[in-house]
Order: C-alpha cells, then sequence, then structure tokens
C-alpha cells in the first residue's frame, strides 16, 4: 500500500483474528495474517484489506471510519476499542489478536447480537438522534451561560463488554442503559419518577460495583460509571425528599 | 489459545469475567481484589467462629491452642488476613464515597493512594505480629 | 416478571455502606484489643475472661457480630446476584443466607454470654 512515506516506517504485524460461522467454520480458530502498518494503520483497515484481497468470508461490521457511528467496536489484544481508530502500532505488540465483544451472543466473526444491548437502552429514554452538536466556537444564546453536551454516547457497547457484572447477569441494565437514563433524568425527557422506576432495583443501579471500567474503554467521553454514581446520588436525595414529604 | 468468554464454560466465564485484571484498568482492579478478600474474610469469619469455640473447653483447651497459633506459619496467615482486611477496608471506604457519586473523577488515584496506606499499615502490623 | 416495586432493594448497597463504616471502627477495635495490646499478642482464657466480663464490652462484641454478619451475607449475596438467577434462586439463596446468618450470631451470642456467666462467676 502506497503511503507517500508520509506515516514512518512500516512494520510487519501478525494479526490473530477470531473465526466462527456455525456450521460453516465450525469449531472456532484464529486465523493468522500478516500486514503491513504504518502508524495510523488500524486495525479495521487491515481487515478490510485482508477481506478485499485475502479472505472475503471475513465478517465484522462497520460504517463511519471516524468513531462517530459506534458500530466497529471489538476487543483488541484482550481490550475493548473501536477498529476504525485502533491503530495496530500502538497495541504495544507485534502480535495483535482482534475478537469479538463480550457480554453479547455471537452471531459470526466479529459481529455480535446488539439486541440485548439495545433493549436495556431503549427505555431508558435515549435519543437515538442527536439533538445537537458541540461547537466551541459559537456564541451562547442571552441568558445560556455555556453549552453542554450529553449525548455523547454513540452505543458502541463497548461498556458492556468490559463490565464485569453485564457478562455475567444478562439482567443488569448496564453502564450505556444506565448512562442514558441519566441523561433521560437531567435533560428532563423523562421525568424522575418514569427514571427512577426503571433503575431502582437490584438488576438497574445498584447492581453496578464500581469497577469503572466501562469510563475506561468509552471512546467517547461518555464516563458512564460517573453517570451511574450521579443517578444513585439523585435518586437517593429522591427517596430522602419524598420521605420527609409524607409521599 | 484464548476463547471469547461467551464460549467459556460457566465457571471460566465468571473467572474471567470477575477474577482477571489483566488489560484492565485500575478500578477493575479494585473490584477484582474487593471479591477475593470479601470471599476470603467470609471464609475467616466461618473458621473464626468454629476456632473460638475451643474457648467452651477452658483453660486447658484454649490455652494449649493458642501456644499452637503462635507457629510462624499461622503469623504468616495472620498477616495474611491484616492484607485482606486493610484492603477491603479502605478499598471498601473508597467504593461508598465513588458509589454516592463523590470523587469519581479522581477514583484511580484514590485507590493507589489507599492501597499504599495499606501497604504501610501491612508493613508495621507485619512487623508487630512477628515480634511481639 | 417482577413488578418495579417489588424490585426494589437499594437498601442493601445502602445497607453495606453503612455497616461497612461501623466496621472501620468495630473490626479495628476488636483487632486491636484482642491482638495488639495483650503481650504474645493472643489472650489466654483468663485473659478472655477478664476482657468478656465487663457488660460494655460483651454489647460492643455482640453488635459487631450481628454489624460483620450482615455485612458478610448481603456481600455474599451481592456476589451471587451477579449471576443469572430466576426469582426462586433469589429467594433461596436470600433466605439461605439468612438462616446461615441467624446462625452465626446465635452461636457467637450463646458464646459471649457463657463467657460473660463465666467471668462474673470468678
Amino acid at each position: 500500500m502506497n503511503d507517500n512515506g508520509l506515516f514512518g516506517q512500516k512494520k510487519t504485524i501478525t494479526l490473530k483474528v477470531w473465526r466462527y460461522k456455525p456450521g460453516a467454520i465450525d469449531p472456532p480458530r484464529y486465523d493468522t495474517f500478516q500486514v503491513e502498518a504504518n502508524a495510523v494503520t488500524t486495525v479495521l483497515d487491515a481487515l478490510e484489506e485482508i477481506k478485499a484481497t485475502r479472505d472475503g468470508t471475513l465478517l465484522y461490521r462497520h460504517s463511519c471510519h471516524h468513531a462517530s457511528c459506534g458500530t466497529c467496536g471489538m476487543r483488541v489484544n484482550g481490550r475493548e476499542q473501536l477498529g476504525c481508530v485502533a491503530r495496530l502500532l500502538e497495541q504495544g505488540s507485534d502480535v495483535v489478536v482482534v475478537e469479538p465483544l463480550a457480554a453479547a451472543p455471537l452471531v459470526a466473526d466479529l459481529v455480535v447480537d446488539m439486541t440485548p444491548f439495545a433493549a436495556h437502552f431503549t427505555p431508558a429514554g435515549m435519543r437515538l438522534v442527536r439533538t445537537s452538536e458541540f461547537n466551541a466556537e459559537a456564541e451562547t444564546p442571552a441568558g445560556v451561560e455555556r453549552f453542554t453536551r450529553y449525548e455523547d454516547c454513540i452505543e458502541c457497547n463497548l461498556c458492556l463488554s468490559a463490565c464485569p457484572v453485564a457478562n455475567t447477569n444478562p439482567a443488569f441494565i448496564g453502564p450505556a442503559g444506565l448512562a442514558a437514563a441519566y441523561r433521560a433524568l437531567i435533560t428532563g425527557e423523562r421525568s424522575p419518577a418514569e427514571v427512577f422506576a426503571y433503575v431502582d432495583h437490584e438488576d438497574g443501579v445498584w447492581r453496578c460495583h464500581s469497577a469503572m471500567e466501562c469510563s475506561a474503554v468509552c471512546p467517547s467521553n461518555v464516563n458512564p460509571g460517573h453517570k451511574i454514581m450521579a443517578l444513585r446520588r439523585e435518586l437517593i436525595s429522591y427517596k430522602v425528599k419524598r420521605f420527609f414529604k409524607g409521599g | 489459545m484464548a476463547v471469547p468468554i461467551q464460549q467459556k464454560s460457566p465457571v471460566a466465564r465468571v473467572v474471567q469475567a470477575w477474577f482477571n485484571p489483566l488489560k484492565r484498568s485500575a478500578g477493575f482492579l479494585a473490584f477484582v481484589l474487593m471479591r477475593i478478600t470479601g470471599i476470603g474474610l467470609v471464609v475467616y469469619l466461618l473458621l473464626h467462629m468454629v476456632v473460638i469455640g475451643n474457648l467452651l473447653r477452658g483453660p486447658a483447651g484454649w490455652d494449649s491452642l493458642i501456644q499452637t497459633m503462635k507457629a510462624p506459619w499461622v503469623l504468616a496467615l495472620d498477616v495474611l488476613l491484616i492484607a485482606g482486611i486493610l484492603i477491603h477496608m479502605l478499598n471498601g471506604l473508597r467504593v461508598t464515597i465513588i458509589g454516592l457519586g463523590f470523587g469519581t473523577q479522581s477514583h484511580k488515584g484514590i485507590f493507589w493512594t489507599l492501597m499504599a496506606v495499606a501497604l504501610l499499615l501491612l508493613i508495621y502490623s507485619g512487623w508487630l505480629v512477628f515480634t511481639k | 416478571m417482577r413488578s418495579i416495586e417489588e424490585k426494589r432493594r437499594s437498601g442493601t448497597w445502602i445497607g453495606q455502606a453503612i455497616t461497612g463504616v461501623l466496621l472501620v471502627i468495630l473490626l479495628s477495635l476488636h483487632m486491636i484489643v484482642h491482638h495488639f495490646v495483650v503481650e504474645g499478642g493472643l489472650r489466654t482464657y483468663e485473659q478472655v475472661l477478664a476482657y468478656i466480663g465487663n457488660p460494655l464490652v460483651v454489647t460492643i462484641e455482640i453488635l459487631f457480630l450481628v454489624v460483620v454478619t450482615y455485612h458478610a451475607m448481603v456481600g455474599v449475596r451481592a456476589i451471587l446476584f451477579d449471576l443469572p438467577l430466576n426469582e426462586r434462586q433469589k429467594g433461596l439463596i436470600t433466605r439461605a443466607l439468612t438462616v446461615v446468618g441467624v446462625v452465626i450470631v446465635g452461636w457467637g451470642v450463646f458464646l459471649a454470654l457463657w463467657l460473660f456467666r463465666m467471668a462474673r462467676l470468678a
């Protein structure tokens, strides 16, 4: 691949990709590919090159290629990343293992079933389309001190995959769903009663054990771990107020 | 060769999800340590309640028992117990504060600081255990 | 599917937090009094009686036992509830741990009061 020598020395990386197709590649295995990588070659770049020229049956999801759509979530050397921004030469090893996300049912190769994720997410009141885009240069209207961006979540599912509880308990709402609930609360999109009814139970906001791995892997600044804790604080404060009001 | 967690047996899945801090960040390590020390301390509680039953045997039974408990290997286990207590207690305070929404942005720093305090206290306690 | 009202269990997390903070004090006290005060670090039978003969001491030790047993049982329950359990299994676990907790506390209270009586008779 010609890169006009603009991105530094090329290196050969051994890519080990997990393969599985029910009935076709079964039992699962790892396929090994040697790929040429420069400083900006991403995992997704490599997968696309492999699919185009070496193995047309390789299955993976992709869309925007710039960390905006959340489609290409996968585990790279055991850690949740978006394939489109996971640079091969930054993985700390000449051998890069690519596997599907955890905590979601496997479909084939690097594709997982996002339905369970969506099931926890949608009732939380998460808007599926962002209604505002943060612009640092924009002047705030009169009376508005600053813009606050609420909808950072790109629904990539990395947080759910990294969560130790979500991996053993599918009933847990999960970091993304709980973060969405918190956003629905503070934007006023849903009433406190509605949001708390959704999250105040042992598979909701109280199932979290503050591993904070969700925030560690989130590629989009959502910080779901913090939002879960803030949601707890709001919930406790709501209950205390209600208790004293006799409600 | 590693297998994705969805394909592991139930036991292997639990071990991988709850007890493997590799490739994970500080908060996850804290979670793993809480779980391991918690389980260890519950086991200790049960053992302890059984052992102190020996007090019913009066001075003859009890005093000879505690002499055996001054053996080096028992003292080493005592230090391990203190380590478990310190880790669980100090990290538990962190979990409580963070769980209420305070300090979440600096939770990693808080964790490492508390573990350093735990280590210092452990060294001091260990010295006391082996010298007193 | 349980109703939302039935699923509300925020109390246990808060209970763990409160008992946890109490244990910082109670457990530290227990450890220091039993292992870092007497010569040799382990109380002999006579030293145990000398200590437990005080009604305040018995009360604090029993309080400590109740708090630590609650924290331990709820902690084990919290770990087990991270598994995919159905309602029947959850109920079973909760009841089983309650029984274990009651047995531990019952045994401990019996021991404490027996030793208290021995101390008073001596």
